[in-house]
């Protein structure tokens, strides 16, 4: 069991590694942006199960597992404010100021 | 124990693309990249020192993380609509 979730740890700093390698070689904003919302949620969720099978059933795993929830709810959310307020910004605000919410 | 000291090393790489990042929204985009990282570093911590409590500060961190994002984002584009 403790070897099991060594292994899967590992695959979660694999997978955190892409994100960085990623960071570094995409060369248009929005590219990086899957980043954020993709790969580094991917490491994220892989390193807590790796640490969730390390320790087995207790109220740590559960806090654990409550983490991983927060995380599948909050990154994609992120990742659209974000994406949304730079599209905004660079590519001007006539697109979205028409259907009354005033691009807010 | 190992894993900490790795997850520190993507870290401070994120912090070099975030200072060298073109455009403002690199640079939030690389403080959230930042944000999921301490947390990150915080669970990685609190489970090989064993220290359950640590958790609920992960969990807080986050959530504030995340309200100071949205903030950050409309604040940003209220100021550059602002000038336009």
């Amino acid at each position: 069991m403790e070897l099991l979730g060594n292994i899967v740890i590992v695959i979660g700093l694999v997978f955190m590694a892409f994100g960085a390698l990623g960071l570094y070689k995409f060369k248009d904003f929005y590219l990086r942006l899957l980043v954020l919302a993709k790969i580094d949620t991917v490491g994220a969720i892989t390193f807590m199960v790796g640490i969730i099978i390390r320790h087995g059933f207790s109220f740590f795993s559960l806090k654990v597992l409550l983490i991983i929830v927060l995380f599948l709810i909050l990154n994609p959310l992120t990742a659209h404010i974000i994406a949304r307020a730079a599209y905004l910004s660079i590519e001007g605000i006539d697109e979205e100021s028409d259907d009354g919410t005033g691009g807010r | 124990m190992f894993a900490v000291w790795i997850l520190l090393a993507f870290m401070f790489l994120y912090i070099i693309r975030t200072v060298q990042g073109p455009t403002i929204w690199d640079r939030l985009l690389g403080m959230s990249l930042i944000s999921v990282k301490v947390i990150i570093l915080i669970v990685a911590y609190a489970s090989f020192s064993n220290r359950g409590y640590l958790l609920d500060y992960a969990l807080i961190y986050a959530l504030f993380g995340f309200i100071s994002l949205i903030f950050i984002a409309f604040f940003i584009l209220d100021r550059t609509r602002g000038n336009k």
